[in-house]
């Protein structure tokens, strides 16, 4: 919260319009301008380059898989023992 | 079925990009042909940003005030988006069977454990720009995705449908008839969004969302005993009595009412529709902070409000809103029980909208379509129509006449503690992930945080598991 937060601490970066001569000093911003626009955003924030550009698939390794496996398996059981608790419940107030 | 045999064939990245700019970039001439509505209302967003922090850095004070206000949202919206109908339900049955005791430092806990899981999701949106969904079917493939979009299409639909209990009921109180509740309900969700922005529509929803504080002067009307209180927050007693079996399931929808899979999905989808950057992180980190500090207080209010019912005695194990602010009025007056009735419409309209909105941004991310608030809705109709229709089919359900609503009501939250610990190991997955994250991949001790709440979560779920199986040994009924 402090360095980002603090107004007179300097951007890391330098990757925003604050230090772009496009837009540094602009009252408003000329968003016509697509040279502005792009200045503003990150390279992997377009649209257009997201839609092109995905992460790959990472590969998954026994252990992760045997714990999304296992986890799959915790949620279907819980799943069906929450039915049974509602089915029980509206069975005793019924 | 796992990994890359089900991924589509687009380029992938196979490490993260640096922070550069998309003028800097070599794509920079085809992307200014490609630019959209979107790109263009999101970059009006960072010069804002940017505009702030230039001038923050002359003014130098209050400066970084405006820097966080232009920041904050997604991390208040999602909290108190979670302090929703069956959540604040939830609390008012802690306070009227239980009292003040040990809710009230449990019910700081559980937002403990939810600014934990959030603080990952600010990071994630921020560095990838990619919302939760989009992240897992690229990462862990179809295969997984899928399992992950069910948890999240059922969650988020029942509870969508308590949502729209929660504003019959708050609304009942006043005499409304829930046709007129639920229909006008339904209304301001579609106005919320005709905004095409999303800066316009987080302020609209963020005012709402604001009236969750609504619960507070409910419990000063209330006159909590502020020595057991403090006394409660400090020594955690007294501690709950009776049914063992009941007491559990509290236990578990309390939990449910912090911590759920929607607010990840949600919160990361909002982090990048905003446009956050990796710089914006600890305002996000603050935002999130506010977000759950805020819920929290008016989280144990409600607890508050409603303990004298447990003074007197009153019996309020199958009360629902209006109930509970009709048992109320003796004890905290027309106006404070008024208040307690429109803070649960209060709870039940914002995250209506929030959590359809968490599930449009979901399927859009899925199939691949405009997915954003900065879309106009002819450039993006499937992702408002997933909105609209997801909030109308809920809102049709709660007019049905015999339809189960106590058996949704009973459920929701259980089921939302219940389906935590895969998306939670999804989040801790995405957020180790180097070529993802890069510099901003989890540290030891979020990571020991992360693995705990997940912990804590499945010994919840298997206590219910082993309740349920075997009812007497927790003195449940059989």
């Amino acid at each position: 919260m402090s360095q980002e937060l603090n107004p007179n601490y300097p951007d890391s970066t330098g990757s925003e319009a604050a230090h772009d001569p496009l837009v540094g000093h602009a009252v408003k911003p000329h968003l016509e301008d697509p040279r502005i626009v792009l200045s503003l955003l990150e390279a992997d924030q377009v649209v257009a380059a997201k839609e092109r550009m995905r992460f790959g698939p990472r590969q998954l390794s026994r252990g992760v898989r045997a714990m999304l496996w296992g986890l799959r398996v915790y949620v279907v059981i819980m799943m069906v023992l929450v039915l049974i608790s509602v089915l029980r419940a509206v069975h005793l107030a019924h | 079925m796992d990994g890359p045999k089900n991924q589509p064939s687009v380029p992938s990245r196979t490490a993260h990009p640096t922070t550069e700019t998309a003028a800097a970039s070599t794509a920079a001439p085809e992307l200014a042909a490609l630019l959209t509505h979107e790109d263009v209302d999101r970059a009006r967003d960072r010069w804002q940003v940017a505009h702030a922090r230039r001038k923050g850095r002359r003014a130098a004070k209050f400066g970084g005030l405006r820097v966080l206000w232009l920041l904050v949202g997604p991390g208040i919206l999602v909290f108190l988006g979670e302090n929703d109908a069956p959540s604040m339900l939830s609390y008012s049955a802690d306070g009227a069977r239980f009292g003040i005791g040990f809710f009230i430092p449990f019910v700081v806990l559980t937002f403990v454990m939810g600014f934990i899981v959030q603080e990952m999701t600010v990071r994630l949106g921020a560095v990838t720009h990619r919302g939760h969904a989009e992240l897992i079917f690229d990462r862990f493939g179809k295969f997984w995705g899928f399992f992950s979009m069910g948890d999240l299409v059922l969650g988020n639909f029942l509870t969508l449908i308590t949502e729209f209990i929660g504003v019959r009921a708050g609304l009942g109180f006043f005499g409304i008839r829930p046709i007129v509740a639920v229909g006008g309900t339904l209304v301001i969700v579609a106005a919320a969004i005709t905004t095409g922005r999303y800066w316009t529509w987080e302020r609209i929803t963020l005012a709402l969302a604001i009236f969750n504080g609504l619960f507070i002067p409910a419990a000063i009307l209330a006159r909590p005993d502020w020595h057991a209180v403090g006394n409660a927050l400090v020594t955690w007693m007294p501690l709950p009595r009776g049914n063992h079996y009941e007491i559990l399931v509290l236990i578990l929808a309390t939990i449910g009412a912090t911590v759920t899979p929607w607010m990840l999905f949600f919160q990361q989808s909002a982090v990048v529709d905003k446009g956050m950057q990796p710089r914006d992180i600890t305002a996000g980190r603050a935002d999130t902070l506010i977000g759950a500090l805020l819920a929290s207080v008016f989280a144990i209010a409600t607890i508050l409000a409603t303990a004298p019912l447990f003074h007197h005695g009153i019996d309020a194990s199958q009360f629902q809103g209006a109930e509970f602010a009709q048992a109320l009025e003796p004890w905290i007056g027309h106006v404070g029980a008024a208040l307690f009735a429109l803070g649960i419409f209060e709870a039940g309209i914002v995250a209506a909208i929030a959590i359809s909105t968490s599930s449009a941004y979901a399927f859009g991310e899925v199939l691949q379509t405009g997915h954003s608030l900065n879309r106009p809705l002819r450039d993006a109709w499937p992702f408002y129509l997933t909105l609209l229709g997801s909030a109308a089919a809920a809102a049709t359900l709660v007019l049905l006449p015999h339809f189960p609503l106590e058996f949704i009501v009973l459920t929701v939250n259980v089921i939302a503690v219940l389906a935590m610990p895969p998306a939670l190991a999804f989040l801790l997955l995405l957020v180790n992930d180097r070529e993802v994250m890069g510099e901003h991949v989890n540290g030891m001790w979020a990571n020991v945080a992360g693995i705990t709440v997940t912990v804590l979560l499945i010994i919840a779920g298997i206590g219910f598991g082993v309740a349920t199986v075997f009812p007497k040994l927790l003195g449940g009924q059989g």
